[in-house]
C-alpha cells in the first residue's frame, strides 16, 4: 500500500468522486424542482383556462363545458365549480351538483371566500400583493388540486377546483452517473501514475492532479448544465403543448371568442400565484421571446453551487497529494489509544453541541418557520434579511394621535431592558453581598455560621422553583406581599399590569436569589485579607473609612471583578426569571433578549428569525466577554 | 475594616436578624403552604373587610390547620411521584453517561500527548460560550424531527450528559493532573494493559473528584427546565420540573401540590448544595480568573 502515499492516485480519485457526487446530486434536485414547476404550471393552466371558459354560461351551459373540459383533457382528472354556499357543477358524479355545501364542506366554502377576499384587494388597490389561486399538493405528488376564482368583468362570482394528474411528459434527466463513474476510474488509474516526490512542497505531477480535478469537474458539471438547459426546454415545450390543446378545447366549449392581446403579453392562463402571466408562450401555444425566470434561477443557483463544490474538492486533493491525509492517518494510528478514549466525548460534543451550533447560525441565515421546515435549505435562505429586520428597525415609539405608544416587540427595546435589567440585578446582588460580608466579617462576632447557613439558602433551591414561589407571593388578589402592603394601608399593587412594577417583580426575585453568591465569594476574600495589615494601619493612625478604601477594596479587586464579570453573564441570561416570574408582562415589554427569542422561536414558530435574534445576542456576549478579558487582565497586573 | 472594636453591637444583629427573616421568609412561606393542607395561594382566609391583626395572620407563614395532606395527595392523586421517578432516571442516567464520557475524555487530555490535544481542550472551553436559546432550535429539530427522540428520556439524557462534559472534563483534567505519573509507569512496566490502568488504577484514586463531576451533572439534569418543557409533550413524560410548573403556570393554581412537590425536589438539592459549595466557589472563582 507504500505506493498508494506516493503517487496522486487516491487523492485524486477521492476528490474526483466526492465532487461529483456532490454536483449530481445537487443537479438532481434541481432538476426534480423544475418537474415540479412545470406540473405545477401545467395545473395552473388547466384550472385557469377552465374558470376562464365558465364567463357569462348559464348553470346548465357551466356544467356542459365542465364536461367537455374532463373529455377532452387528459390530465384534468376532476372539476368543480363552487359559487357561494352552493356547488354549481362538478364533473364528479358522487357530488350530485348542483346542490348546497355541506357542513363538512366548509373548507371549500372558507377557501372561495378567501381568493375572493385576496383577488378584490389585488383588484382595489391595483396591485398584486395577494395570492389569488391556491394549489394543494405539490408538482412531486401524483396530482393535485388548483383553486382559481372565476372572474366576471373584474368581480369575482366563484371559484373553479381543478385535480389534474401529472403528465407523463415531465423532463427528468438521468443523472449521469455512467459520465461520473468513467471520470473517477480514469482519476484512479492517471493518477496512480503521477509520483508525488514528498519533500518537494508542490511540483509538476501535483499540477497535473489538479488540472485534472478541475477538468473533470468542469467536464461534468458541463454536462449538468445542459441537461438542465435541456429540461427546461422540454418542460417550456410540453406547457406550450398544453395551452395549444386547452385553447381549442376552449374554442369549442361554446365560450366566447377570446379577447384580442397584444402578442407579447402570452397566455393569460399560464400564471404565477399572483394570477399574473408569466409571458412565455402566446394563446396559441407558440412560444414567445422571453427567457425563463425561474429556470434561469435555478441554473445561477447551481452554477454558484458547482464553484463551491470545485474549491471543496481541490482541497480534498491537496490533502492528500500534500501527504496530510498520510500524516493524519498516521497520528491515528499512532495515538490511537489517546484518540480512543477522548472520541466518546468528542463525537457526543460535535453532534449535540457544535453542529447544532453552526446550525443554528446557518438557521439565521433563511426564513424557516413551522410551516416551512421540509423545504430544501437552498428555497428558505435569504441571506441577511433577518438580521435587517433585527436591527434595522427603529420603530421604537409611535406617536399617534392617542399619544405615544412604545413598541415593545422592538430588538432595541428590549435590549435596553436586557441592559437595566443586568445592571440592576448586578448592582442589588453586589451591594447586598457586600453589606452582609463585611457585616459577618465582624472579628468575634456571634452566630455567624447560623447567618451564614441561612443567608446561603436562596442560592441552594433551583431557581425555577424560587421564581414560582415569587410569582405566588405577587399574585395580585391573594398574595402575601399585597397582604403586606394593605395591611399598612396602601392599596394592592396589580404587579404584572405596569411596566416598572412587573420589572420590579423580576428585580426583587432574582435579586433574592443572587446576593448569596456575592456574599459568599466576598466573605471568602475577606477572610483572605491579613489581619496585620489593619493592625499595621491601626498604629499609623488610619480612620476605618481609609483603611476600608486603602487595603480592603484593592485587596478585594481581583476576587470581585470576575465575580461581577461572570454574574453579569448569568444575569443577561437568566431565563427562568422573566419567564416564570413575570412571563415578560404587560405585552412583553419587560421581555429580556433571550425569553424573547424563545417566545419567536416556540410560540411563533418563527425558528428562523429566532436563530438570526440568538445569533445577535451571541455576538453581544462575544464583544461582552472580549472587553471582560481586557478589563481582567487589567486588574491581574494591577 | 478595622475589626474587633465594638463586639457584636446590638443594632448590627438587629439589622441582620431581620434581612435573614425577610431572606427566608419565602422558603418557610412554601413550607406553610406545603403543610397548609389545601390549594389556595393565600395562606388563611381572610374575612370581607380584614383588620390589621387579621392580615398580620395572613402573612404569618403558619398554616391555618398543620396537614400532610398535600403531600399524601400529591404522591398519590397527582402523578408527580411518576414525574419524579422520571426526574430520578433522566438525572441517573445523565449521572453515568457524563461521568464516563467526562472520565475518558479527561484522562486522555490528562496523560497524552496528541495532534489535536490543545485545540480540543479549547474546543470545549468555548462552547460554554454559546448561548443556551441558539442552541435550543438546532437541538429540537436534530433530537425531536431527525432522531425523533421527542418526548423520550434518551433525548434528554444525551443533551444533559454532553452540556455537562465540557465542566466536568476540566475539573476532572485538573484532578488527574495531580495524580503522580509515576504509580502507572511502574504498573505499565508490571505489564498492566493502558484499560487495565485506567479502570483499576486512575478511577479509584480519583473518586473525590468524580463524585464532585457525578453530582454535578445529576444536578445539572435535576434542575433543568427549559428543554425538558420543550422536549415532553405527553404528561406521563414530564419530568419534576416541568411538573411543578404545570401545577401553577397558565390558568391552574394548585399552590398546595407546587408547595409540596417543591419541597420534596429541593430537599436533596438543597442539602447537597450546602454540603458542596464550598467546592463550587473556589471553582468558580479561579476558572474566571485564570
Amino acid at each position: 500500500m507504500d505506493w498508494l502515499k506516493r503517487t496522486a492516485s487516491l487523492g485524486l480519485g477521492v476528490a474526483l468522486a466526492v465532487v461529483l457526487l456532490l454536483s449530481g446530486w445537487l443537479a438532481g434536485g434541481v432538476a426534480g424542482d423544475l418537474a415540479a414547476e412545470q406540473r405545477q404550471r401545467e395545473a395552473v393552466l388547466l384550472a385557469n383556462a377552465v374558470s376562464a371558459s365558465l364567463v357569462g354560461a348559464d348553470e346548465a351551459a357551466k356544467a356542459q363545458r365542465l364536461a367537455k373540459w374532463k373529455a377532452e383533457q387528459p390530465g384534468l382528472e376532476s372539476a368543480r365549480l363552487v359559487v357561494g354556499r352552493e356547488m354549481q357543477a362538478s364533473t364528479i358524479a358522487a357530488d350530485e351538483a348542483p346542490r348546497a355545501l355541506k357542513r363538512e364542506e366548509k373548507p371549500l366554502f372558507d377557501l372561495a371566500n378567501d381568493l375572493r377576499a385576496a383577488a378584490e384587494t389585488n383588484v382595489g388597490e391595483g396591485t398584486t400583493r395577494k395570492r389569488t389561486l391556491r394549489v394543494e399538493g405539490s408538482g412531486r405528488d401524483s396530482a393535485m388540486t388548483v383553486s382559481v376564482p372565476l372572474m366576471v368583468e373584474g368581480k369575482v362570482e366563484g371559484i373553479v377546483q381543478a385535480r389534474v394528474r401529472a403528465s407523463g411528459e415531465s423532463a427528468s434527466p438521468g443523472a449521469g452517473w455512467a459520465l461520473a463513474l468513467a471520470l473517477v476510474a480514469a482519476g484512479l488509474v492517471v493518477g496512480a501514475f503521477l509520483r508525488i516526490k514528498a519533500e518537494r512542497h508542490f511540483d509538476v505531477p501535483r499540477g497535473i492532479a489538479v488540472v485534472l480535478l478541475l477538468v473533470g469537474a468542469v467536464v461534468f458539471q458541463q454536462q449538468q448544465l445542459r441537461r438542465m438547459a435541456e429540461a427546461t426546454a422540454t418542460s417550456d415545450a410540453a406547457v406550450a403543448k398544453l395551452q395549444a390543446a386547452a385553447a381549442a378545447t376552449y374554442a369549442r366549449s361554446g365560450a366566447p371568442a377570446l379577447a384580442a392581446l397584444p402578442a407579447e403579453a402570452g397566455s393569460p392562463w399560464d400564471t404565477d400565484g399572483y394570477g399574473r402571466p408569466r409571458g412565455l408562450v402566446d394563446v396559441d401555444g407558440r412560444p414567445l421571446a422571453k427567457a425563463n425566470l425561474a429556470a434561469a434561477s435555478h441554473a445561477s443557483f447551481l452554477k454558484k453551487s458547482f464553484w463551491a463544490i470545485g474549491a471543496l474538492g481541490l482541497a480534498l486533493l491537496l490533502f492528500f497529494v500534500q501527504g496530510w491525509a498520510a500524516r493524519t492517518a498516521q497520528a491515528l494510528k499512532d495515538h490511537r489509544v489517546a484518540y480512543a478514549y477522548v472520541a466518546p466525548a468528542m463525537i457526543g460534543m460535535l453532534v449535540l453541541v457544535f453542529f447544532p451550533f453552526f446550525y443554528g447560525i446557518a438557521l439565521a441565515f433563511t426564513d424557516t418557520t413551522l410551516f416551512n421546515e421540509n423545504l430544501p435549505f437552498r428555497e428558505r435562505f435569504i441571506g441577511l434579511t433577518n438580521f435587517f429586520n433585527i436591527l434595522g428597525d427603529f420603530d421604537i415609539v409611535k406617536t399617534t394621535a392617542e399619544g405615544t405608544v412604545v413598541n415593545y416587540q422592538n430588538f432595541y427595546w428590549t435590549l435596553m431592558v436586557t441592559v437595566i435589567w443586568t445592571v440592576t440585578n448586578v448592582t442589588v446582588g453586589v451591594t447586598f453581598g457586600f453589606l452582609l460580608a463585611l457585616a459577618l466579617n465582624t472579628e468575634g462576632f456571634k452566630g455567624k455560621t447560623i447567618y451564614r447557613v441561612l443567608l446561603i439558602l436562596p442560592w441552594a433551591i433551583p431557581n425555577y422553583i424560587t421564581a414560582l414561589v415569587w410569582r405566588g407571593m405577587f399574585h395580585p388578589q391573594f398574595g402575601v406581599i399585597n397582604q403586606a402592603l394593605q395591611m399598612f394601608g396602601f392599596e394592592p399593587v396589580r404587579w404584572f399590569d405596569g411596566v416598572v412594577s412587573s420589572f420590579m417583580t423580576g428585580l426583587v426575585t432574582n435579586g433574592w436569589l443572587s446576593f448569596p453568591f456575592m456574599m459568599v465569594v466576598i466573605l471568602g476574600a475577606l477572610q483572605s485579607i491579613p489581619r496585620d495589615m489593619y493592625e499595621a494601619a491601626d498604629v499609623e493612625g488610619a480612620t476605618r473609612w481609609q483603611q476600608f478604601r486603602s487595603i480592603t477594596l484593592p485587596l478585594l479587586r481581583p476576587t470581585l471583578v470576575p465575580a461581577v464579570v461572570i454574574s453579569v453573564v448569568w444575569t443577561f441570561n437568566m431565563f427562568n426569571i422573566i419567564f416564570l416570574v413575570s412571563g415578560g408582562e404587560p405585552g412583553g415589554a419587560n421581555e429580556i433578549l433571550v425569553t424573547k427569542a424563545y417566545k419567536i422561536a416556540f410560540e411563533q414558530y418563527q425558528y428562523a428569525y429566532a436563530a438570526a435574534y440568538s445569533t445577535v445576542i451571541f455576538v453581544i456576549l462575544l464583544v461582552y466577554g472580549y472587553f471582560q478579558t481586557r478589563v481582567t487582565r487589567a486588574t491581574e497586573s494591577y | 475594616m478595622a475589626l474587633g472594636r465594638p463586639k457584636n453591637p446590638l443594632w448590627l444583629h438587629a439589622a441582620l436578624i431581620s434581612f435573614t427573616l425577610l431572606t427566608i421568609y419565602p422558603v418557610l412561606w412554601v413550607l406553610a403552604l406545603a403543610f397548609s393542607g389545601q390549594q389556595s395561594v393565600g395562606l388563611v382566609d381572610l374575612p370581607k373587610d380584614p383588620s390589621f391583626l387579621e392580615r398580620l395572620r395572613g402573612i404569618v407563614p403558619w398554616p391555618a390547620h398543620l396537614s400532610a395532606k398535600n403531600f399524601i395527595d400529591v404522591m398519590t392523586e397527582q402523578p408527580f411521584g411518576r414525574w419524579l421517578l422520571n426526574s430520578v432516571i433522566v438525572s441517573g442516567l445523565t449521572t453515568l453517561l457524563g461521568v464516563f464520557l467526562a472520565c475518558t475524555a479527561a484522562y486522555a487530555f490528562s496523560r497524552f500527548r496528541f495532534p489535536g490535544r490543545d485545540q480540543g481542550m479549547l474546543a470545549f472551553l468555548v462552547s460554554q460560550m454559546f448561548p443556551g436559546t441558539l442552541m435550543l432550535i438546532p437541538l429540537f429539530i436534530i433530537i425531536v424531527k431527525w432522531l425523533g427522540l421527542g418526548n423520550n428520556f434518551i433525548g434528554l439524557v444525551i443533551v444533559y450528559a454532553t452540556t455537562a462534559i465540557p465542566f466536568c472534563v476540566w475539573m476532572l483534567k485538573g484532578y488527574f493532573d495531580t495524580i503522580p505519573i509515576d504509580i502507572e509507569e511502574s504498573a505499565r512496566i508490571d505489564g498492566a494493559s493502558p484499560q487495565v490502568i485506567f479502570f483499576r488504577i486512575i478511577l479509584p484514586l480519583a473518586k473525590p473528584a468524580i463524585a464532585i463531576t457525578a453530582l454535578f451533572s445529576f444536578m445539572t439534569a435535576w434542575n433543568e427546565f427549559i428543554l425538558a418543557s420543550v422536549f415532553m409533550e405527553s404528561e406521563a413524560n414530564y419530568t419534576a420540573p416541568v411538573g411543578l410548573r404545570f401545577f401553577v403556570g397558565g390558568f391552574s393554581s394548585q399552590w398546595g401540590f407546587f408547595a409540596a412537590g417543591s419541597v420534596i425536589v429541593s430537599l436533596p438539592v438543597v442539602i447537597l448544595f450546602m454540603y458542596l459549595q464550598k467546592y463550587l466557589v473556589s471553582g468558580l472563582t479561579a476558572g474566571s480568573v485564570k
